[in-house]
């Protein structure tokens, strides 16, 4: 599935691209970089650097990693729109960019007028644009709004506009950057419904996005960007994984370094060994070394579970007031929590851990960064919970899912 | 096929890109010019509106309080033909040097020669120059004298004109994304340069001065605006000047285009 770089059929292909921004302390000074008496402070950074790439045509890609690693600077070059500072960007075939909501309109412009200058800049003629309008305005569902200037659109409106112009521009190579999480379910739907139909025509598709869902139901392939590099690049699962031990690590270096309790250790499994990405079943253990600065009597512990946006998911705490042993500073305590990520609709999770004092009113430390996982949606299933709900129509049970698959699969 | 590396576009594929691009430039410069006069009662009346305005006022004030000695034209004319021509280029300009950084909503995920967008004021207020033009040359005859084949000249200095403000405006405005001051500068230059430039009065009365306004060059196209208006004699230094100066500018402008069109991105 992987080319090595430097074939020459790849539809996107990234040799030793990077790019620089200088950054200057004050976009303000910028006049005064060229005056004589003051030179401002200049600071280098590379948002994107040795990158190597090679995307065959057809391939669906999901880029994934944390804000700033670089995403959005490899669209905007694959787009186009910024030249590589070092290196060489190559893409074949007609881009669309679906890059932010919003882009590519002009705010005073109605949706129709816009319709047409979007699919113009995006490599249409009048004529073509012509051609396509009614199905633009049927797949957006904006009939309504058409004439209306677009500064009066939501971000939904913004967004439904945005695809349905892109994928009717029948492009070689579609770039997509988080803007379908903006959408509602349904429309969201009709998205994936329609990438797949993009899919099965041969576009080559790269999809930026923080929905691991999105990656897991559309990419058999993705790279993960970490600090402008490619960090892993591969079957979609393991790089979820991969994306996930990342965001552990880099959660676990920020703790507290005041707290009387520390948090030295923490770590996940499952059977298999070190769990990033994890099934509804698996049986996992969370493992957290506790060190004491003062000594702590009976202390009471709270193990919980977040979402990616913070949403309390689960808790479950030990006995208040229970007894169980004093630790003095200096000592160590093995904590060893073993539960089921039966979270439903899936998605990424993380754990915290809070220590407390006997009565559980005075915080000790508050491990809020905690380990990232992964965990599979159970299919149909929306919502951190799994209440096991069967729906039946007429006695015929229709919430017994088959897996989709993913193309490359079937 | 897009093929990026760290050296700029070869001047053949900018112009190539450009010239792809056409189409969407007249649309973004008709939704403007739309967009522009949509809303107002009055509509596209306002386009012309102001210069005229600018120019009764000045004509009255200039012609009864400081007489300005113009020979044998009338000057209302005069100070009509001058304004019309200024108009276009100030406000030109002033809208363009803002064009690449205000077009970033549009123009930041989406590929299309950054040059586009500073042609959008150039190729829209193009609609007030040609009917500005239109109206002086009816009422030449009205408040001055009938030019005869003068009136033609007409043509040959709106095509210079519309030369030097895109070489203009393609100059400032990549300056203004280095350099966020270049606003305030071109206004500033603007405000100074119409005192400058013989509009609102005729060169002759700088006297032996008047010599260093031919190095201005909107010198020479106002000057040849005065001749299809009133008659005057043709400028000839100052029109050299003003040619030499459109076609550096347009080839400064271009290639500072060229160099940075896929870097402007980066600062916006």
């Amino acid at each position: 599935m992987t080319t090595a770089p430097g074939s020459d059929s790849a539809a996107i292909q990234l040799q030793g691209a990077g790019k620089r921004y200088d950054l200057l302390q004050d976009q303000a000074m910028l006049l005064r970089a060229v005056l004589p008496f003051r030179r401002p402070v200049r600071r280098e950074h590379w948002a994107l650097r040795d990158v190597d790439l090679a995307i065959e045509p057809g391939e669906t890609v999901g880029i994934l990693g944390r804000n700033g690693a670089g995403k959005t600077t490899l669209l905007r070059m694959l787009a186009g729109v910024s030249r590589p500072t070092e290196g060489h960007v190559t893409v074949r075939g007609r881009v669309a960019p679906l890059i932010g909501v919003g882009v590519g309109f002009h705010p005073e412009m109605t949706g129709r007028e816009n319709i047409y200058v979007n699919g113009m800049l995006l490599g249409l003629s009048r004529a073509e644009v012509d051609a396509r309008f009614d199905a633009i305005v049927d797949f957006s569902e904006l009939h309504e709004f058409i004439d209306s200037p677009v500064k009066f659109y939501s971000s939904g409106m913004f967004m439904r506009l945005g695809f349905a112009v892109a994928v009717h521009t029948e492009p070689g190579v579609l770039l997509v950057d988080e803007v379908l999480a903006v959408g509602d379910i349904a429309f969201q739907l009709k998205c994936f419904a329609r990438m797949r139909e993009l899919q099965a025509v041969g576009t080559t598709i790269l999809l930026v996005s923080h929905s691991m869902h999105a990656i897991r139901l559309l990419c058999p392939r993705a790279v993960l960007m970490s600090h402008g590099r490619v960090e892993l690049d591969g079957p979609a699962e393991s790089v979820i994984a991969r994306h996930h031990e990342l965001l552990s690590d880099e959660a676990g270096a920020v703790t507290a370094s005041v707290a009387p309790v520390q948090v030295v250790e923490r770590s996940l499994h499952n059977a298999a060994g070190d769990a990033h990405a994890v099934t509804q079943d698996d049986e996992l253990v969370a493992r957290f070394r506790l060190r004491f600065d003062t000594d702590v009597e009976s202390p009471h512990l709270f193990f919980r579970i977040l979402s990616e946006d913070g949403q309390l998911a689960y808790s479950m705490q030990t006995t208040i007031g229970q007894r169980h042993r004093t630790f003095l500073p200096g000592e160590h305590a093995d904590i060893e929590v073993a539960f089921s990520p039966r979270l439903g609709g899936g998605g990424t999770y993380r754990t915290s851990l809070v220590v407390t004092d006997t009565s559980g009113a005075v915080a000790l430390v508050s491990d809020e960064g905690g380990l990232l996982f992964y965990v599979t949606p159970r299919l149909g299933v929306i919502g951190p919970a799994d209440l096991d709900a069967s729906i039946r129509v007429d006695g015929v049970v229709l919430t017994e899912h088959e897996p989709m698959l993913l193309d490359d699969e079937a | 096929m897009l093929s990026l590396g760290p050296e700029p576009d070869p001047w053949r594929a900018w112009l190539a890109d450009v010239r792809a691009h056409l189409p969407v430039l007249d649309m973004l410069a008709r939704k403007d010019f739309q967009t522009r006069y949509k809303r107002a009662s009055f509509g596209v009346l306002w386009v012309v509106a102001m210069p005229v305005l600018q120019a009764v006022v000045l004509a009255v004030v200039f012609s009864r309080v400081a007489r300005f000695d113009i020979g044998d034209g009338s000057y209302t004319a005069f100070v009509m033909s001058g304004i019309f021509a200024w108009a276009y280029l100030a406000g030109t300009v002033q809208v363009a040097t803002t064009a690449v950084v205000d077009g970033a909503s549009l123009a930041d995920k989406v590929w299309f020669p950054r040059a586009v967008l500073v042609l959008v004021p150039v190729l829209a207020n193009l609609v007030g120059l040609v009917v500005s033009f239109v109206l002086l040359a009816a009422l030449v005859p009205v408040v001055g004298d009938w030019t005869g084949w003068r009136i033609l000249l007409l043509v040959p200095a709106a095509a210079l004109l519309v030369g030097l403000t895109t070489g203009l405006s393609l100059v400032v405005s990549a300056l203004h994304v280095y350099f966020r001051d270049m606003k305030f500068i071109v206004q500033a230059v603007l405000l100074v340069a119409l005192y400058l430039t013989p509009i609102i009065y005729p060169a002759d009365l700088l006297g032996r001065w008047s010599g260093w306004l031919d190095l201005n060059p909107a010198t020479g196209i106002v000057e040849l605006v005065h001749t299809a208006a009133t008659g005057s004699a043709l400028p000839g230094r100052a029109l050299v000047v003003s040619v030499i100066a459109t076609i550096a500018l347009l080839l400064a402008g271009a290639e500072a285009h060229r160099r940075r069109d896929r870097l402007f991105v980066d600062l916006l």
